[in-house]
Order: C-alpha cells, then structure tokens, then sequence
C-alpha cells in the first residue's frame, strides 16, 4: 500500500470529499411519476398502449403499473431503512394516480405535488411534470412505465438528470429499467446512498403503429443516465474491483483504438449507441449517438451517413471496421436502431469487419445477442457458429451467443 | 484493516487500542545490549530530529498483540470451507522441518557445492511433483499460483514466437476461471478470451471451436473446474486447441482433488502449476510466501525460469548444481523460490508417499460429496452431479429473501469460517464449499447443523441473519462504502512523517 501522508485532524472530519456529494445525495430531491395506464395493452394482445387505452379499456385491460410501483416503492421503504447510509430522500410527484397516491401509501417520507393530473391524464401530465423536476433539480427521476414512458421522461431530462424506470410497460427495450420493481428499488437506494454511480443507457421505442401492423421497427430516440448496476462480476469483486461504467468503457476504447492504431489505413465506422459513443470519446473523435459515422486516420469523414453515402465510401476504402454494441435491453448488434446499415453494406464489411463492444454490465442484462439486417442468408452467415466475440475490457474478449 | 465503517472503527478501538494509543513517553520494552563494536553515526543530511515510534512497555506488546491475536481466525481454530483455497491442516511437522537449523540457516549466496542436501531436496520434489503432474520438467520458482500462471504463459509465448507464430496472442479462458487467468494473461502481453461453460457446468465446445483460430496461443483449463466439477469432455477440449496449434495449460489449484489418482499429462496438458499453499499443506494465511511451481512437457521444458537443480557433471557424479534451462524465460523469483515453502510440501509428500496422496485426493472428493448430498435438499445445486473436492449450491432458502452473504456472516457466530461467496461468477448468489479431507466426520455434521439453523431462522427471524454477525469484535461492515471512500489516516498517528500510514 502507497504510504499516504496523514492529515492531523483526519478523524475529526471524516467523511472524505467525496462524500461531501453523498451527503447531498441522502437528503436529495427526487421525483416519481407514475403512468397508470402503462402496460394495458400487453394484457388484452395490444402491443403497446399508445393512442389505444379506450380500445384496451374496452377489452378488459385493468392497469398494471400501479401494482407495480407499489412493489418497487415497498421495497423501496425497506432499502432505504436498511441501508447503513440511511438515505432520507424528500420527493416531488404528480397527483393521485400518478404518483402522489402510491407514495403514501407506502409512507416514504415528505413529497410535494407539482402537477395535478386531470382524472384522465396522457403523456402531456407525464412532461409536464418532468418539466417540472428538472427545473426543480432533482437528483433523479423514478418513473413507472415502459418504452413510451422512458421516451417520454428522456425527451425532457435527456443526459442532465439520472433517470430509472420501475418496468410496467408492454414493451421495455430501453437500457433504463431494473429488471423487477424490487431490483428497481434497491438500485435507487443504492444510488442515494452514494453505493454505485451513474451508465449511459439507451432509451429506445417501437413505432407503434408499425408495430400492430406486424412489422418491428424499434428505433434509438435518447440516450440518458441512469444508475449502473454493475453486473455479477463487478458486484462479486466490489471490494477489489470497484470500477465504474466509465471506467469500463474507457478500457473498451483503449482496445480499439489498439486496433485501430495498428490497422491505419482502414476505415472505421463507428455505429450507433451510448457504448460506441464512449470508443469515439477515447479515439478522439465526435460521435452521431443515433446515427452511423466513419472515421479514417484519427479524422471523422463522414458524420450521420446514410446507406448510399456509405456504400460510396466502403467503395473507396475496401478495408472497414464496423464497431457496434448490443441496444437496448434486447441485445440487438444489428437490425434495431442503425437501419443505415443496409444488408448490402454489412455483407461487403463481412464478419471479420465487426468489432463488437459491450460492458459485462451490459451483457449481464441480455440473454444473448441478436442480428436481424433484414437478409435471412446474410444473418446466418454472420451468427457464423452462434458465437460472436465481444470486447469487454481492455485486451479481454468473450464469446456470447448470437441468435 | 484499511477501512472501517465510523461507527464500527471505533467500537474497534475503544476495546483494542493502538499501539500508538498505548503509547506512553520513556516507555521500554527492550535494553539493547552494550554494542561491542564502534559507533558511526548517521551523516547529518541522513538524520531525522523525530521519529515517532510508539513507546511502551513489554507487556503493553505482549498483550496488544495476544489480544489480535486471539481475533485471528485459522484453520487452527476452526472449520475453514474456503471454496477453492484447500484450507486444510498444516501439520506441525512441516514447520518442525522448515526450522532444522540446516534448512534455516542456509544462505541464499552459499555455493553448491557447499549445500547439495538442500539443492537434493529441491530436485526431489522436482521430481515429485512432474510426476504427479505427468509431465517431465519443473521450476520451483514461482511464488504463488498466478506467478505460475504468469509463468506459464511467458513460456507460452516464447515458445511460439521461437516457431516463428509470435502473432498467436489470444488465450482462451473459460467464465467458470479464477480471475487470476485473465489478469495473468493480460500482464503477459496477451488478450484473454472468455468462453462460456455449457449447462452441465463444463466448456462449452461449440463456444470453443468458434474461438479457436490461428491467433491462439493456447487455453487455461482449471479441472476440475471452480464448480467443482470435473470437465467430462476434456479431452476432446484439448485436442481442439491442439489442432490449431496451441497450447493446452492447467490451473493445478483444484490438484487436491486429482494428486495421485489423475495425472494432467495424460489429459494432454502441456503445462500446468501446482499450489504448494493449498495441495500440499503449506500456510497460505494472511497473504504469507507461497509457492506455485511449473511443470511443463519436455519440449517445452527449456523455457523453464531458473535456476532448476540438476545432476551435472558426469551421469552418477552425484553432484548437483543449479542450471539455467537453454531458453529460459528467465528469472521469475530471487534465489531459489520461497524455499521454506518448498521444503514443508516436500516434508508433506514424503509422509504421505504415493499412496497417502491418493488417499488424501479420495478423502477430500468422499468429503465434498457427504456434504453435497446433504445440502442437496436446502439449498439450489445450478449444476448438480457428482461433485470433486468442493461443491457450489445457491445460498437462497426457501420462504426467505436473506442471501448468500447473510448466510455467511451468520456462520461468522457458529464459529465457522465462511465459504467462499459470489464465485465462481456464473452461478448466482454462490456459495463454494471446500471441506479438504482434514476434516472430521464430526465436523462437517456441526457445519451442516449451523446451516440448518441458519436456514430455520432466515424464514423465522430474517433480520438476525442481515444484521450478522453479531458476535465478532466487528460487526458486519459497508464493504463498498469502504471500497469507494477508504478512511487511510489514523489520527492517532496524525503529523509524524508518514511512519503510521495504513
Ligand atoms: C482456481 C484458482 N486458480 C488460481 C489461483 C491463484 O493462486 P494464488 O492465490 O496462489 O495466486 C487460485 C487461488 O485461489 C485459484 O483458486
């Protein structure tokens, strides 16, 4: 161990700088949203509840959300009272149904409505009262709902204030939900008691209208903080391996640009997603979020590229890298969010052009990962073996099953 | 202890102070003797004006360190399951032999010549210890079982760039590993590649073939596995990594299970390390010397580190000498490895013999599974056959929602060790439970009594089990508060050049 010069009155002030942001965090500010008719429709065979609850209502859905924030929310009392850190979070709602009722019920300490709903509110309640949140400075949004909902809560916070969704929707591909109201709970406890930091998570939706005419068409709208699980690993080793998402990624980048620097006459493109994003920060260059870019020798050249501009330029520079990362909670590589990469396109990059990324954290949450470009020959030839390799660190590699 | 919870430090303190606490000026626990040789003193710039060093009497030593002494908890004082750590007894005739003045009193520097029944020892176990590996050569130099990894895949890596495929750089590494594999690796200038384990806990061979290419270099295969289990297709992982040229080693931690009974050479292993620490009963309490020697393959034996005993001169001279081997990955460790380690395992293995390893391996299999089939009913066993030395089960109870680490901190009052918890990393909320073959018949019933009444009262009484331990001088602790913001000063030492740093 370093030597680390004592500082004289260490003991009487012990709580380190870097607790000075816990502190706040124990007492902090945070909001709870509720959107009583996510996950209507799943129930009676609609996927999704957007713009249908009267036709839900009609076929007997009965709200789900509700019941599940009453779980996160019990839980939550619970975390809160059991956490050495004793987190005393003061809360900002909406009224009755969408908040306010649940949060008493569970007896989670003093809140002050900001917006009350009509008896039958939409998404406007649902920004109005983010709206009001963020002007407020909450430390973190804790919503209820589903895709629509993250869309919605995302569209106001985008990456200034944390956001975690309690899952209840129909459809949950974002990368901001906790696997069940109560791991939801103990996330946010976590969180407030300075236990674990912040991800980059993806916030994505399905055209819905697309989507009850049988076609899938998911679509990467926002990327937003939310609190880092941090998978089984990092959880097993917290004591010695107590890394943060950004840490992660940066040891990502630091392997790819490895490559990158030993490959220096080959185009990079750089798809899309919050783990891509983070390779970019580390090549140095700026980075389209939502979008396709291409990067030779250090430069971008090319920004937001669509499937012809592509085309031309792999027309140019035969030799490609494609980096992408699993989006979403469904693990997507390829085919959800990056419609630019054509089926043509990916099949003159081939599989040995991929450079998968993901996070442990990441792949922890999905059971696989999937390539859907939309050519059933071209899918096939890239699953290969059903085994993709991803990099997950720096110099370490791990073979994950592909479907 | 680097960090402690406030409230818990000073519980810690109030009935154990520092030495520094204890300190009282003019103080002394010892009279140097009249120096019968000429003082020099310290040239100027070299001399400090202070040094605070805790004054105090003998007794105030004696009893400061009785008392932390009696807080330590050994496999001397008590059952200790560390899952992949074979916690088992160091008999006191290992330690007997490691003080023989003859042993204790060599110099490192003396030449050969003048210490052959030391350098006889060394090659016997050598000798040993390849055998029991199936493998022709050994170095007792490295120090710990990643040393050995380390030095396994230095040796690896030489060995192909000397056949002109420098470029192979990736290891393959199944997810079940210790997570020294990939950090060795990754220090050796490599890329680890993980690979994931099939439902039955073994490799999984699709996942193999799909990473096995011209870049490998080789895998590392811990058999049996951190489940405990026994890889059942290992041959057929072998022969793929050898069909595209790689090397095959072996993590010898779990050897306490296969000494005498499997030798890793008839497997097709090219090379592999053993831990002296674990499988042949030398300490490896509070983090002390071990030992991790290498064996290797005989084409593979040059690049062994030096120096290794050998006969030198003419056949039968009967003088032995230390020899570098002719391509030497190089030195590893000063001197001759952690020699007092070696000679208590080659103490361990001449009692023993032959035979007595064998029956060592079977009594620590028999013991794992007399415990497996008796948790089989409590807990969740994610990959349930026959078990080797330890077996891993999902620290869950029925009717509770306590976890692994509950269990464990509760086992902290029965005066039992915990198992090793949270690994292997693919089983949610593990528990690894390695008896060894030490342990008593009625040992291992009173284990499983504690875990039957931890299990009654994590439906009964959930909150005793998350508040345990409660009986340990320090109660359960803000491990990842401790991680993220570590209290390192003491103030008791505050201002004294940094000679109480923690
Ligand atoms: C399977 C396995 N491999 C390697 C090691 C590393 O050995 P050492 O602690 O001696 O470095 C261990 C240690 O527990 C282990 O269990």
């Amino acid at each position: 161990m370093t030597a680390i010069k004592p500082a004289p009155a260490a003991r009487a002030q012990p709580v380190p700088m870097a607790c000075a942001q816990d502190e706040r965090k124990q007492s902090a500010l945070v909001g709870f949203v509720l959107n009583p008719i996510a996950g209507m429709g799943g129930r009676v065979g609609l996927k999704g509840t957007d713009g249908v609850v009267e036709e839900a209502r009609a076929r007997g859905a009965r709200p789900v959300s509700p019941e599940r924030a009453a779980r996160c929310l019990a839980a939550l009392a619970q975390a809160l009272a059991a956490s050495p850190a004793k987190p005393t979070p003061r809360w900002l709602v909406a009224g009755g149904a969408m908040g306010a009722d649940a949060l008493r019920a569970h007896r989670l300490g003093p809140f002050e409505v900001v917006h009350q709903p009509p008896p039958e509110p939409t998404r406007e309640d649902t920004l109005q009262t983010v709206r009001r949140f963020v002007e407020r400075s909450v430390a973190l949004v804790l919503f209820c709902g589903g895709d629509g909902t993250a869309r919605d809560v995302c569209s106001i916070t985008g990456t200034a204030v944390p956001i975690i969704g309690i899952p209840a929707g129909v459809k949950m591909y974002s990368g901001v939900f906790g696997v069940s109201p109560t791991r939801t709970a103990a996330l946010v406890a976590e969180y407030l008691a300075g236990s674990i930091g912040l991800a980059d998570a993806e916030v994505l939706d399905l055209d819905e209208d697309a989507y009850r005419a049988g076609r899938w068409e998911a679509r990467l709208f926002h990327a937003a903080r939310t609190p880092f699980e941090p998978s089984l690993t990092q959880r097993a080793k917290v004591m010695s391996d107590a890394r943060s998402d950004a840490e992660v990624t940066a040891a990502i980048a630091a392997d790819v640009r490895e490559t990158v620097q030993a490959a220096p006459d080959t185009l990079l493109l750089l798809g899309a997603g919050t783990t891509v994003r983070a390779v970019a920060e580390g090549l140095g260059v700026e980075h389209t979020l939502l979008g396709v870019d291409a990067v030779l020798a250090g430069r971008v050249v090319g920004r937001d590229l669509d499937a012809d501009r592509l085309a031309a330029l792999l027309e140019r520079h035969p030799r490609c890298l494609l980096v992408l990362s699993p989006i979403g909670a469904q693990g997507f590589v390829l085919g959800r969010g990056n419609a630019q990469l054509a089926p043509e396109i990916v099949a003159r990059i081939g599989r040995g052009g991929l450079v998968v990324v993901a996070t442990p954290a990441k792949l922890a949450r999905t059971r696989c990962l999937r390539i859907d470009t939309g050519d059933p020959a071209l899918d096939a030839a890239l699953v290969g073996d059903g085994f993709l390799e991803v990099r997950v660190g720096y110099h370490r590699r791990r073979m994950v099953r592909v479907e | 202890m680097s960090a402690v919870d406030e409230r818990d430090g000073r519980a810690h303190r109030a009935d154990s102070p520092t030495l520094y606490e204890r300190s009282r000026p003019g103080r002394r626990a010892c009279a140097l003797p009249a120096s019968d040789v000429p003082a020099t003193p310290l040239p100027a710039e070299l001399a400090r004006e202070t040094l605070r060093l805790p004054e105090l009497a003998q007794l105030d030593v004696v009893r400061h360190y009785t008392a932390l002494a009696h807080r330590n908890f050994g496999v001397d004082s008590g059952f200790y399951p560390l899952g992949s750590c074979t916690m088992k007894y160091n008999p006191r005739l290992g330690e007997e032999v490691a003080r023989l003045a003859g042993f204790a009193e060599a110099h490192p520097l003396a030449d050969a010549e003048h210490v052959q029944p030391l350098l006889g020892v060394m090659l016997d176990l050598q000798r040993w210890l390849a055998e029991l590996a199936g493998l022709s050569a050994v170095s007792l130099q490295p120090a710990a079982g990643a040393h050995g990894e380390l030095t396994a895949l230095l040796m690896m890596r030489a060995y192909h760039a000397d056949r002109g495929e420098g470029a192979r750089n990736r290891v393959l590494i199944p997810d079940s590993a210790h997570g020294t594999n990939p950090a060795s690796t990754t220090m050796a200038g490599m890329i680890a590649v993980e690979i994931p384990s099939d439902p039955r806990g073994n490799v999984d061979l699709g996942a193999l073939r799909a990473a096995c290419d011209e870049r490998v270099a080789g895998l590392m295969i811990t058999n049996p596995n951190t489940l405990g289990l026994f890889e059942e297709q290992i041959e057929a992982v072998v022969e793929t990594v050898h069909r595209h040229g790689g090397l095959v080693y072996g993590d010898g931690a779990n050897m306490n299970a296969l000494a005498g009974v499997v030798r890793p050479g008839d497997l097709g292993i090219d090379l592999m390390h053993f831990n002296l620490h674990k499988t042949f009963a030398t300490p490896h309490g509070g983090g002390g010397p071990g030992s991790g020697p290498v064996a290797a393959r005989s084409d593979l034996a040059d690049y062994l580190p030096g120096p290794v005993v050998a006969r030198s001169g003419e056949v039968g001279a009967g003088v032995l000498a230390l020899v570098e081997p002719r391509r030497s990955i190089g030195r590893m460790c000063a001197f001759h490895g952690n020699f007092g380690m070696l000679l208590r395992a080659w103490a361990y293995l001449r009692v023993l013999g032959g035979d007595g390893l064998r029956r060592m391996a079977e009594h620590a299999v028999l013991n794992a599974n007399y415990l497996l089939a008796r948790l089989r009913g409590r807990f969740p066993v994610p990959y349930d056959r026959s078990c080797m030395h330890e077996l891993v089960c999902e620290g869950r109870i029925e009717g509770s929602d306590v976890r692994a680490l509950d269990i464990c901190k509760r086992l902290l009052d029965h005066g039992i060790h915990p198992p090793t918890n949270y690994f292997p990393l693919i089983v949610h909320e593990a528990l690894m439970i390695e008896p060894t073959e030490t342990e008593s018949r009625e040992t291992l019933d009173a284990f499983l009594a504690a875990l039957g009444a931890i299990c009654d009262e994590a439906v009964r009484s959930p909150e005793r089990l998350r508040e345990a331990p409660h009986t340990t001088p320090v109660g359960r602790l803000d491990e990842v508060r401790a991680a993220r913001h570590p209290v390192l000063v003491d103030a008791a030492v505050g201002g004294g050049g940094g000679t109480g740093a923690r």
